[in-house]
């Protein structure tokens, strides 16, 4: 709100759809004990207001008050829409989700400049700079290319940490028997070792795996996980962390995380044999 | 004193109902009801405020009367 009452156009239309639907819900609920139904079907408002246009440009409406001429009247409408109307209309909850222009180290001003072209989080930006390239969406919302490109890669999908669910025991640090006599130390001569995916050692009875990271959601939906190609299903999803469910009887293999821009991540899951973690490393 | 529209607009739908025993049912209406609104924050949120205006007649002193129309509907039998 600024000093004079006046508020965003935005807070002003959710304000009165607010107001709508507690209308609806108050009705749902005596329609519970009572023989008829009633729904508001439509709301059109002649309403008197000030226009008026803040520092930062955005526009602003201030209802009119006693005795101000020269008021503007803006006629606003509401209807009831079914749910399908809802999904066409509206953007995807996954690109809600996804992180925002400001977990991007975007200052308001360039926040400003990219939401005139339609760009609200990291989802619409890469979609947008997919379809148009990152230089259009520069030269079109008049912030830097290389903001872009400093923006874009820190909202790049990563993956931290995946541990299984309930984690494994801490394994016991094996106590060093006593050295005895002289010991021979081979010289270490060049050594070539391919790189290995990280292994994931996984007891037989875990259920879950947990996923910690940055940027798992995507427009298209969260990252999938797939072991020894088969699909895993999420049980939970957020922009920085997703759970998967592991099937009952599952091996060891290669998991597969295959974020939302495009890139895999590979793990080795081990699947450990008997009680490992049994005390003294007993594996019997 | 200023009442929320939602509490307004359920005022006004109640008001559709026939006079009981006349064996009529009110199945859809059309309203067209001047308002005096009024936004303010309350909470940290905007929250929209309708009244039916104070008197029928101008005064300076009186808030400006904006003008609605709404559809009510029977949806269906509970």
């Amino acid at each position: 709100m600024v000093g004079d009452g006046g508020f965003l156009v935005e807070e002003f239309i959710n304000a009165i759809t607010s107001q709508l639907d507690r209308v609806q819900d108050s009705l749902r609920v005596k329609a519970v004990n009572r023989p008829l139904t009633y729904a508001l079907k439509d709301l059109t408002l002649e309403l008197k207001v000030f226009v008026d246009m803040d520092a930062q440009g955005n526009v602003r409406f201030r209802t009119s008050g006693p005795n101000e001429s020269g008021s503007s009247v803006v006629h606003l409408g509401f209807t009831t829409i079914t749910k399908p109307m809802i999904e066409e209309n509206t953007i995807s909850l996954a690109t809600t989700r996804s992180a925002s222009l400001e977990d991007l180290g975007l200052g308001p001003e360039d926040r400003q400049k990219l939401e005139r072209v339609g760009v609200r989080n990291l989802a619409q930006l890469n979609r947008l700079g997919s379809s148009t390239g990152v230089q259009t969406i520069a030269r079109l919302s008049d912030v830097s290319f290389d903001r872009l490109k400093q923006a874009i890669a820190m909202g790049r999908p990563q993956v931290h940490a995946v541990q299984p669910e309930p984690p494994p025991k801490p394994r016991p640090i094996p106590q060093a028997p006593p050295k005895a006599g002289p010991v021979f130390t081979p010289s270490r001569g060049p050594v070539f070792s391919p790189q290995q995916p990280p292994v994931i050692r996984v007891a037989p009875g875990v259920t879950k795996l947990n996923l910690r990271g940055a940027n798992l959601m995507g427009e298209d939906g969260p990252a999938s996980v797939r072991l020894n190609n088969r699909l895993l299903a999420v049980s939970e999803a957020d922009n920085d962390q997703l759970a998967v469910h592991l099937p009952e009887q599952f091996e060891s293999g290669a998991l597969e995380v295959s974020l939302p821009d495009g890139n895999k991540v590979t793990y080795e899951l081990s699947v450990m044999d008997g009680d490992q973690w049994a005390p003294n490393g007993d594996m019997s | 004193m200023w009442t929320p529209l939602a509490d307004t607009l359920l005022q006004l739908v109640e008001s559709m109902v026939a006079p009981a025993g006349t064996g009529l049912t009110v199945t859809e209406a059309y309203l067209e009801i001047p308002l005096e609104v009024q936004s303010a924050m309350k909470n940290g949120e905007v929250v929209f405020y309708g009244i039916p205006p104070h008197s029928r007649w101008k005064a300076g002193v009186l808030p400006e009367v904006h003008m609605s129309r709404m559809r009510i509907e029977l949806t269906g039998e509970a």
